[in-house]
This record gives structure tokens, C-alpha cells and sequence, in this order.
């Protein structure tokens, strides 16, 4: 019988089907980090002796809080270091730290046709090299890293055709949101979403794990995309330098129990108005007229109302959707000879990526911008630390989820692309890099002072 | 195994668990401790508890327990006291979590919810899959057959360490 790209990796680890239509199904690799691993591994240490399945099936770093913010979460990470250390683990400490979903990829650490998992709903990002890669719980991981499997029911799969290519302004963010736009904030639960077409076969692969990294925000499993020359360099590239793998590819008469259209070439700037990140708009369009009142409310926002009028206290680049190399460039490259006028804070996927973006001397860029240039963390994504929002704040932000208190209790987020973000940082409000009026002086030495684009010296572009 | 106990009833699509327990709670290495913390991040979240004290049962709309994959959310849930929770629809992670944690999840028609939320009490029998809201007529629902052996107590890592030979025989074998 013909097979979907996911239906094969999933058969290729199928240990045993099990009772109520579940499966046993072997992981590859399971990733841990320290705020939802040291319960799982302390349960493994009372009740199973400390015994795990293979140590060298497991990648562990400190990514979430990096470094600790306080004694709390400084024992959640000292809980992962010594267990890592004990079980000879491979670790990422903090200075080699970075959001699990950047460092995995980024090492090598993936390859196509694996199976993966991690206690964090973003492992889909992983989707990008052709992994079967999910989020689950602490004691689902702790069961992957106790027996090396999960017990998993058998997704159905979506296939998501992208055809055309991205135009102009348009990024892996924007059709991202345009796929949760199109099938709904919840219309992807119970299925992969298998990504194919040749909009989908242009992108790179840092724009690849984007678009995948935002499957679980349509309630999907994961996302997966098949392997292709473009992974192949990529994997090489990195110090693990893969080998050994072959990608698979899904038959041509595969069946799938869905399937989804989009014109990737139609794709453009997307922000999002409400509370979760299918309520979103184009950028030169409006708040829907038919946006739920509770959104609306939460959000402090009209139907009808224009996007680019949506002022905002706070930008953020960073999070383990957007804050790879690639994105920092294209946020740089809108920032360039621009001043930002509201505080705005750029934080890097990985130390790795922090290292390679100064090497290129984009912090100078984001600092002569009036930004502020941090180490790698979760950070405000998730309101923990490093730019958490007041209630009322409105922050536009690079990062995948706006749900009420997301980034910080009765903060406002609006999700967008890097470009958007830095457009938005530029001008106080939301706006798309084509709205920029004309840089400042190129290397003009930075007062320190954000003051906006309008008070400073302007000369022809 | 009965759960039965008051309805709290949140007619709400889409609560999220950063709205079960937001991140800022997640800073403990065991599971306890959380409920103290539940729904602190839902609109209303408060008042809304303080109308029902001690319920056991929540009654709530569509995809609940989507984005984060945090099992905070569902020891939240049963720290503050919650045995079950019904709803149309749950999102993958936390439906896989709410089996884990014995928080017993069932799913009905949307109608059958809108109808059990003015519900005083609710009495759940998990072994024959039925549900009377305050003595009426037995209401049938599914739950996921390895799983509702992990909720009547069945230990998840236990099953799981079971198996462990067959597994490893597997990998030796692919
Ligand atoms: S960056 Fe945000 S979404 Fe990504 S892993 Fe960290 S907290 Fe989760």
C-alpha cells in the first residue's frame, strides 16, 4: 500500500500495537531540559534505580530559564546537570546553552527518518529534517528515557500542499500563521501535517523548522517535510555532520486522510489580533469583524480595527520559532542605520547563534538600533524571565503563542515575523519593513537614547 | 472507581495551559505545590473557583489543555481537587497527561456538555464508562482502553518498564 513521508517513519518504529488502537513506538532521541525533565528523572531515581534505556539516546541542556533567575529554578538546572553528569548525558551547560529546538538541529543531532521526543510541545520543530518528532509530558519522557518508547495513538496525516514560492516580503512565519489561519487553531488536533510542494521545497531549513515549530499551534502532532538536498547540506554543515541516513520520501499514490491547498505565493505579512495563533491578519488588514468577544477584550482591540494601528509598548525577537542565524539577519537587515522606539530585546536561539551573529556584527547593528542584545534563552516567551510583560502590555513579538498571560500576567502579544518585529519596534507600532521611511546616516555613532526613526537625521537611502 | 464530586463549570473554548498554571509556576522539581496556582492565568480564574469551592468535576468547552505540553497543568488540576474533567475535545498532550494522572478525561458531544454544565454533581464510574449528573439517566462515554488502565491505577512507568526486554530485543533486531 502506498505511504505517506510520515507513515513510514512511524511503521520503521513500531515496536508493538498495543490495546485501544495505541502503539509502542521506539524514540530515537529524547531531549531533556531542566524545567519539565527533574520530576520524570527523580521518578526514574526512587522507583527504577536510576536506570535508563541507553544515556546516549538523551541530549540535555538548560534552556528555558539560562541561567537561573533565582533559586528555584537555579535547582531545576542543577537537578539536570547532575543527573546528566551522573548518566553521562550529553549536556549543554549554560555558555553553550540555547533553546532545545535550536540546539538539536544545529548540532546534528537530527537526522531524517528518526523519531524523537521531548517534555515541550515545539519538539514539531524537529518535523523540518524529516523527523517524527512530538511534545509530551513528564512522564511520557520519563517513560521514553526509562524504556526507550512512548505509547502513542497513530496520528492521521494532513497533507499540506504549499505551491508557488514566497514573494517579497513574506517569511516562514507568515505562512505558518497563514496554515493555522486555513485549517483552524485546532483543526490540525489528531493529525501530522505533512508539508510538501514547491514553495515548502524552497524554503531553507531554518525557515523549514519555523514553519514546523508552529504545527502544535494548529493542535497537530507535528509537522514533517521530507529530506532533500537542502537538509543534506545543512546536516553536513553541522559539527555532527550526520551520516548514515537516507530520507524518506512519500509515495506518490500515498493517501492521506486530509489534504490542504495553499498558494504560497499569495502568502504576505501576517500579525495576530487575538488569544491564540489562529486569529491573525494580514498586516494591511483589519482585526476580523467577527472576532470573539473575549479575544477582543483581552486583546483591547475593536473588529474592524487596522492592524497598523495597533500600537505597541515592546518588541521581541527571539524563541525557538524564530531566533536562528537567518532570522537575526533579516531582523538586522530592516534595523540597519534605524533607531527603535519602544524597548525592544533580541535574544539568540543558541549561544552558538549569538557567537556567529557578532562574528557578522549584527549586535553592533541591533545595539546602534537601540536594542538590547542578550544571551540565548527562552526568555519572555513564556514569561519567565529577561522582558516579562506588565498587564496591559502590548508586545509584538517572533515568538508562537499569544494566549492570555503568555508572556507575563494581562500582557497583550502580537505574533509576527522577525521583519515585522523590527518594523514594528522601529515605528511604535505594528508595520511591515515596506513602511520604513529612510535609514539614518549608515554607522552614525548611537546616543544610547531610543528616540524613534523621526527624531533622528535622515539622508536619502 | 467512582469520582464524583461538584461541577465547576468554564463554558470556554481553547484554555490553554499557561492558563491552567502559567510558566512562572513551573520552577519546581516535583509535582506538588501547583494547585494553589490553578487557572491563575485564566481570565476570571479566580472568581470563577471561589463560586464552586471544592469542586471535582470540570465541565468546559472544546480543545482543552491545548499549547504547552507542561503535566503541571494536570497536576494543578488534581492538586486543587479536580478528579475529571468533561469536554467535546482535548488537546493530544494534555489528554495524554490526564491519563497519566488518573484525572479521568471524558469527552461528549458538545450538546451533552452544554447540558451537564448546570449540573450540581456528577458522579463518574470509570470501570463501565458512565456518568449520572445529580441521579439522572446514565450517560456512556469512551475512554482509551491501555489507558483507563493507568487511571484505575495501573502504573504508566511500570507498564512501560515491562516491557523493556521486548523492546530491547526489538532494537537488536531492526
Ligand atoms: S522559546 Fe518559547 S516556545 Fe520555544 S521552547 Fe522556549 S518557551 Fe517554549
Amino acid at each position: 500500500m502506498p505511504r505517506s513521508l510520515f507513515d513510514k517513519v512511524w511503521d520503521a518504529h513500531v515496536v508493538e500495537e498495543l490495546p485501544g488502537g495505541n502503539a509502542l513506538v521506539f524514540m530515537d532521541l529524547v531531549v531533556a531540559h531542566e524545567i519539565t525533565t527533574p520530576p520524570g528523572a527523580i521518578a526514574i531515581e526512587k522507583e527504577f534505580g536510576d536506570k535508563l534505556y541507553d544515556p546516549q539516546r538523551i541530549v540535555a541542556m538548560i534552556d528555558h530559564v539560562a541561567p537561573a533567575k533565582d533559586s528555584a529554578t537555579a535547582l531545576q538546572a542543577q537537578t539536570v546537570r547532575t543527573w546528566a553528569k551522573r548518566q553521562a548525558i550529553r549536556f549543554h551547560d549554560i555558555g553553550d546553552n540555547g533553546i532545545c529546538h535550536v540546539i538539536v538541529p544545529e548540532r546534528g543531532y537530527v537526522t531524517p527518518g528518526m523519531t524523537a521526543c521531548c517534555g515541550d510541545s515545539h519538539t514539531c520543530t524537529l518535523g523540518a529534517f524529516g523527523a517524527f518528532a512530538l511534545g509530551i509530558g513528564t512522564t511520557a519522557q520519563a517513560g521514553a528515557m526509562l524504556a526507550g518508547c512512548l505509547i502513542l495513538q497513530r496520528p492521521k496525516v494532513m497533507r499540506v500542499e504549499v505551491t508557488g514560492e514566497l514573494q517579497g516580503d513574506a517569511t516562514a512565519k507568515d505562512l505558518a500563521l497563514t496554515v493555522i489561519a486555513t485549517i483552524g487553531f485546532r483543526g490540525g488536533t489528531g493529525y501530522v501535517l505533512e508539508y510538501t510542494g514547491s514553495a515548502i521545497r524552497a524554503l531553507t531549513m531554518e525557515q523549514r523548522m519555523t514553519l514546523c515549530n508552529m504545527a502544535i499551534e494548529a493542535g497537530a502532532t507535528t509537522g514533517i517535510i521530507a529530506a532533500d538536498a537542502t537538509t543534506a547540506a545543512y546536516l553536513a554543515a553541522t559539527p555532527g555532520a550526520p551520516t548514515g541516513w537516507t530520507g524518506e520520501t512519500a509515495d506518490d499514490d500515498a493517501e492521506y486522510a486530509a489534504t490542504v491547498t495553499i498558494d504560497g505565493s499569495a502568502v504576505g505579512p501576517m500579525v495576530s489580533w487575538g488569544t491564540n495563533p489562529g486569529e491573525c491578519s494580514p498586516i494591511g488588514g483589519t482585526v476580523a469583524a467577527d472576532a470573539p468577544a473575549e479575544s477582543l477584550a483581552y486583546m483591547d482591540l475593536r473588529p474592524g480595527q487596522a492592524m497598523r494601528s495597533i500600537e505597541v509598548d515592546q518588541a521581541f525577537i527571539g524563541s525557538c520559532t524564530n531566533a536562528r542565524i537567518t532570522d537575526l539577519r533579516a531582523a538586522a537587515d530592516v534595523l540597519r542605520g534605524r533607531h527603535v522606539s519602544v524597548p525592544t530585546i533580541i535574544t539568540p536561539g543558541s549561544q552558538a547563534v549569538r557567537r556567529q551573529a557578532e562574528r557578522e556584527g549584527l549586535h553592533d547593528v541591533f545595539q546602534d538600533a537601540g536594542a538590547l542584545w542578550t544571551h540565548s534563552s527562552c526568555g519572555p516567551c513564556l514569561g519567565m524571565s529577561m522582558g516579562v510583560l506588565a498587564p496591559g502590555m502590548r508586545c509584538v513579538s517572533s515568538s508562537n503563542r499569544n494566549f492570555p498571560g503568555r508572556m507575563g500576567d494581562g500582557g497583550r502579544v502580537h505574533l509576527a515575523a522577525p521583519v515585522v518585529v523590527a518594523a514594528s519596534a522601529i515605528l511604535g507600532r505594528l508595520a511591515s519593513p515596506s513602511e520604513l521611511p529612510p535609514r539614518t546616516e549608515a554607522g552614525a555613532p548611537d546616543d544610547g537614547v531610543a528616540q524613534g526613526a523621526a527624531a533622528r537625521e535622515v539622508v536619502p537611502a | 472507581m467512582i469520582v464524583e464530586g461538584t461541577v465547576l463549570s468554564i463554558p470556554r473554548a481553547n484554555i490553554d495551559t499557561d492558563q491552567i498554571i502559567p510558566a512562572r509556576h513551573l520552577t519546581r522539581i516535583d509535582a506538588s505545590g501547583m494547585g494553589e496556582h490553578c487557572f491563575e492565568g485564566l481570565p476570571g480564574g479566580a472568581e470563577l473557583l471561589a463560586s464552586k469551592p471544592g469542586a471535582a468535576i470540570l465541565v468546559t468547552g472544546e480543545n482543552f489543555g491545548c499549547g504547552s505540553s507542561r503535566e503541571h497543568a494536570a497536576w494543578a488540576l488534581k492538586d486543587r481537587g479536580f478528579r475529571a474533567v468533561i469536554a467535546p475535545s482535548f488537546a493530544r498532550i494534555f489528554l495524554e497527561n490526564a491519563y497519566t494522572n488518573a484525572l479521568v478525561p471524558v469527552i461528549l458531544p458538545q450538546a451533552t456538555v452544554d447540558a451537564l454544565a448546570s449540573a450540581e454533581r456528577i458522579e463518574i464510574d470509570v470501570e463501565s464508562q458512565t456518568l449520572r449528573a445529580d441521579g439522572g439517566q446514565p450517560i456512556a462515554f469512551e475512554l482509551d482502553a491501555l489507558r483507563k488502565h493507568f487511571v484505575l491505577g495501573g502504573g504508566f512507568l511500570a507498564y512501560l518498564n515491562a516491557k523493556i526486554p521486548e523492546i530491547r530485543t526489538w532494537e537488536a533486531a531492526r
